[in-house]
C-alpha cells in the first residue's frame, strides 16, 4: 500500500495509507500510517458552500471552541476535524483518530461469537434492549451510572454547539460514540454542522431521531417556508431520544399503536404528525404491547416494567417536556443546558444497589426504605440524604433542588459546598479535587472535611476543622463553607 | 418489532458449477458474518434462500440472522425463473407478516435476484404472482455477459450487470448486498414507496447498475 502525501489548507502535511478502511453515506475513510489521525474523502465533488463550512469548520469553530478557556475539556466531547484537503479534486476532511476506549475490547459473547472485537462502539448496540441482552459481552455494558455519565456528556456537547449558535442536525447513535466501560461519549461527524442563516441543512437526519416536524413536512419543497429543516429545536428532540434510548435502550415513540396499514405510511406518521409517546400519562393510545416483544427484550423493553420515571423526579420533567408538551412544539422542548443541568444533580442522587446486580445503580426515589428497582434488593443500612440549601440573602437559606447520596466511595466536591462552582468547562483545576469523604463507622455516617474552610457543624454549634468529622444524623444541619456562597445541608436519613 | 424479510433468489442451474457456485457460496458466508457484525441488521433483517435449476426451492425459510445456517448449495439443471419467482411469492404471502388495525405487520421485503442464463420456463405469469405479492424493491442481478439483461428488466427497474461471474465480481456483489441491507435497515423509514428506492450504495467496480 502506498502512502497519500498532501498539503493541507492550513500548510500542514497531511499522510494517509492508500486503502479504504470505511465508507460512509457520503466519504470514504483512510487512516494515517500512525493511525493518529483519519481523511475522510468526499466521493462527490464538493460544492463550493460545503468547500466553505468546512473550512469555517476547522479554522473559526474549531478556535471558538478548542482555543479558548475551557477549550482541553472539549477534546474529550468531540472528535473535531482539524484540517481540509484535496484529493483528485475531492474535498477530504482530517480528524483526529477515536480513542481506544470507542472500540470494542471484549465485543459480543461467547468469546466475541460475532467478531466484533477491535470495532467500533456505535451507539446502537448499547441503546437496543435485545442487542444488549443477546450479544454483548456484560465487559462492555457498564452499568446505570456510566449510560447516566454517557447522556450528561452528550447533553454538555450539545449545550456548548448550541451556545455557539450551531446545530448539530444529525445527532444519532451513529454519530455518538459510546464507551459505558467508563461512561463517556463523542460527538464525531461534525461535517453537517448548520448555522442558522448561513449554512443549511443538507441531511434530513437519521431515522428514530429526526423531530416529527421535520417528517411531517418533508414532501413540501425545501424552499417552502412550512418546511421544517433540522435547527437547534430540531437537535433537542434527538437529544431527547437519545437520552431516553441510553436510559431505557427502547425507542420513545415506538409503541403497539396502528397509524396506517401501509409500513411506510404508518412510519411517517408514527414518528411525524401522529407521533405519540409510548408512557403518556393519560393517552394510552401507543403503549408497548408486550406480546409483541422478543423475550431477550425484557425487561427494558416495556415501559410498565422500567418506567420512565426511574430516572428521577428531575429527568422525569425533562422527560415529559420532551415527549408530551414540547413534542410537537418545538419551542417548549428543553435545552441541551437543562438536560446537563438536571444530569448532574441526578448523578448526586443515584445510590448502589446492596446486591450489586448488574444494573448496579438507581436514582434515590425519595422513600424511607429504597429498593433497587432492578433486581428487587432493599437498600441495606442507614442511607443519609444531604439535601442542599443556598443563600443568595445573609442567613435566608433556599432549598437548591438537589440532593446528594451519601455512600460507601461517596465523595463531596467544591461545587456541592460553594453555589458558585459548577461541574462543567468553567472548573478551574483546583476545584476538580474531592474535599471531603462520607465513611461509614461504629453504626454512624461521618463526613471527614479534608479542605473545606469554615465547614460548622449548627446544630451542635462546633467547627469542624480540616482533618475532622462529623456524624450525620438525621434532621442535623452542617455549613459546608464559610463565604457568601457557602451550602448548607439538611440531613435526612433514609434506609434501615 | 418490524422485521426487514429479505428473500435472496440464487441460479444453481448447471452453468453456475465450477468457480460461480463456489463464489455464491462464499458470498453467502461473507453476507452473514457482515451482517452479523451490524447491530441494525441484528435488530430487524430476516433472511431466507431461495435456490432455483430445473425447479425453485426455498433451502433456508425466512430466519434471524443470527440463527442462519449458511446452506450447502450445488449446481444442476436448467433456469426455472418462473418458478423462483413464483416460490419466491408463495413464501412471501406466507412468511411476510401483513399489518392489519391492531398490529403492526413487517417491512416490505427486500429480494435479490440473481441468475446467469436465460430463463428456461414460462416467467411470464409467474412475474404476475410475484408482483401480486407486493415485494419492495427487487435487485436482479445478471451474472456475467451471458444475460439477457431485458428480462431482468422486466422484472425490476434495479438491475446489475457483473462484467464476469468470477469469485472475485461475485464476492464484490455480495459485500455490496450486505451494505444494501445495512443500509435499508437503518433508512427504510424514510424513503417512500419502495423500501430503500435510491438510496442503494454505489456498486463496487466491475458491477454496473442499470436503471431502467
Amino acid at each position: 500500500m502506498n502512502t497519500i502525501t498532501l498539503q493541507a489548507d492550513s500548510g500542514r502535511t497531511i499522510e494517509f495509507t492508500n486503502e479504504i478502511k470505511a465508507s460512509g453515506a457520503m466519504k470514504d475513510v483512510y487512516f494515517s500510517p500512525d493511525r493518529t489521525y483519519a481523511v475522510g474523502v468526499f466521493r462527490d465533488k464538493a460544492s463550493a458552500e460545503l468547500k466553505e463550512r468546512m473550512r469555517e469548520i476547522v479554522t473559526r469553530y474549531r478556535a471558538n471552541l478548542f482555543d479558548q478557556d475551557g477549550g482541553k475539556f472539549w477534546q474529550q466531547h468531540f472528535c473535531w476535524p482539524t484540517d481540509i484537503v484535496c484529493h483528485n479534486g475531492r474535498l477530504g476532511v482530517v480528524a483526529p483518530f477515536f480513542d481506544k476506549d470507542f472500540f470494542f475490547e471484549h465485543g459480543s459473547k461467547n468469546n466475541d461469537m460475532l467478531n466484533i472485537r477491535g470495532k467500533d462502539k456505535e451507539g446502537k448496540w448499547f441503546a437496543s434492549a435485545s442487542n444488549r441482552e443477546k450479544f454483548l459481552d456484560p465487559r462492555e455494558k457498564g452499568n446505570w451510572l456510566t449510560h447516566l455519565k454517557i447522556c450528561l456528556s452528550i447533553a454538555r456537547a450539545v449545550r456548548r454547539l448550541h451556545m455557539a449558535g450551531l446545530a448539530h442536525s444529525d445527532l444519532s447513535y451513529k454519530n455518538v460514540l459510546v464507551d459505558p466501560t467508563k461512561g463517556r461519549a463523542c460527538l464525531i461527524d461534525i461535517d453537517g454542522l448548520v448555522v442558522p442563516g448561513k449554512y443549511p441543512p443538507d441531511v434530513a437526519g437519521t431515522p428514530d431521531f429526526i423531530a416529527p416536524e421535520v417528517i411531517a413536512t418533508q414532501h413540501l419543497d425545501k424552499t417552502d417556508p412550512n418546511r421544517a429543516l433540522p435547527s437547534r429545536l430540531t437537535d433537542r428532540h434527538a437529544l431527547a431520544v437519545l437520552i431516553y434510548m441510553y436510559l431505557f435502550y427502547r425507542h420513545p415513540l415506538r409503541g403497539a399503536k396502528v397509524f396506517d396499514p401501509d409500513p411506510v405510511r404508518d412510519e411517517e406518521l408514527g414518528m411525524g404528525t401522529h407521533a405519540l409517546f409510548v408512557e403518556h400519562p393519560s393517552d394510552a393510545g401507543n403503549r408497548v404491547r408486550r406480546t409483541d416483544l422478543r423475550p431477550q427484550a425484557l425487561p427494558w423493553g416495556d415501559p410498565a416494567e422500567r418506567p420512565y420515571t426511574m430516572a428521577g423526579p428531575l429527568l422525569k420533567d425533562l422527560f415529559d417536556k420532551a415527549f408530551i408538551t414540547g413534542l410537537h412544539t418545538p419551542d417548549d422542548r428543553p435545552s441541551a443546558a437543562d438536560w446537563e443541568n438536571a444530569l448532574v444533580r441526578t448523578l448526586d442522587m443515584i445510590q448502589p444497589c446492596s446486591a450489586r446486580c448488574d444494573i448496579g445503580w438507581y436514582v434515590f426515589d425519595n422513600s424511607r426504605s429504597p429498593v433497587c428497582p432492578h433486581c428487587g434488593t432493599p437498600y441495606r443500612g442507614k442511607l443519609p440524604v444531604l439535601n442542599l440549601y443556598s443563600s443568595r440573602t445573609s442567613g435566608q437559606y433556599r432549598p437548591d433542588n438537589h440532593r446528594l447520596m451519601v455512600w460507601d466511595g461517596q465523595s463531596l466536591f467544591p461545587w456541592h459546598a460553594d453555589r458558585s462552582l459548577y461541574p462543567n468547562e468553567h472548573l478551574e483545576d483546583r476545584h476538580k479535587h474531592r474535599v471531603g469523604y462520607f465513611q461509614f463507622h461504629d453504626g454512624d455516617w461521618h463526613l471527614v472535611n479534608e479542605g473545606l474552610q469554615g465547614m460548622k457543624d449548627i446544630t451542635g454549634c462546633r467547627d469542624i476543622p480540616v482533618g475532622g468529622s462529623v456524624t450525620l444524623a438525621d434532621s442535623k444541619q452542617i455549613l459546608l463553607s464559610g463565604g457568601q456562597a457557602g451550602r448548607l445541608v439538611q440531613v435526612q436519613m433514609a434506609g434501615s | 418489532m418490524r422485521r426487514l424479510p429479505i428473500y435472496l433468489l440464487l441460479d444453481t442451474s448447471a452453468s453456475m458449477s465450477g468457480e460461480p457456485i463456489n463464489a455464491v457460496q462464499n458470498g453467502l458466508n461473507l453476507l452473514i458474518s457482515t451482517l452479523r457484525q451490524d447491530p441494525y441488521a441484528l435488530e430487524t433483517a430476516f433472511l431466507s434462500v431461495i435456490t432455483f435449476d430445473t425447479e425453485a426451492r426455498q433451502i433456508v425459510p425466512l430466519t434471524e440472522i443470527t440463527d442462519f445456517q449458511t446452506p450447502d448449495i450445488q449446481a444442476r439443471g436448467v433456469t426455472a425463473l418462473g418458478d423462483a419467482l413464483r416460490t419466491a411469492a408463495q413464501c412471501i404471502n406466507t412468511e411476510v407478516q401483513k399489518s392489519s388495525a391492531q398490529v403492526k405487520g413487517d417491512w416490505k421485503p427486500l429480494v435479490f435476484l440473481m441468475t446467469d442464463g436465460l430463463p428456461t420456463d414460462d416467467w411470464k405469469p409467474a412475474l404476475q404472482e410475484y408482483r401480486v405479492a407486493r415485494p419492495g424493491l427487487t435487485v436482479c442481478c445478471a451474472a456475467g455477459p451471458g444475460v439477457d439483461t431485458a428480462v431482468l428488466s422486466e422484472i425490476s427497474d434495479t438491475v446489475v450487470t457483473l462484467d464476469t461471474a468470477d469469485s472475485s465480481t461475485i464476492s464484490a456483489f455480495f459485500k455490496w448486498v450486505s451494505a444494501s441491507i445495512t443500509v435499508s435497515s437503518r433508512k427504510i423509514d424514510l424513503t417512500k414507496d419502495d423500501a430503500i428506492g435510491g438510496d442503494l450504495p454505489l456498486p463496487p467496480a466491475g458491477i454496473s447498475l442499470i436503471k431502467t
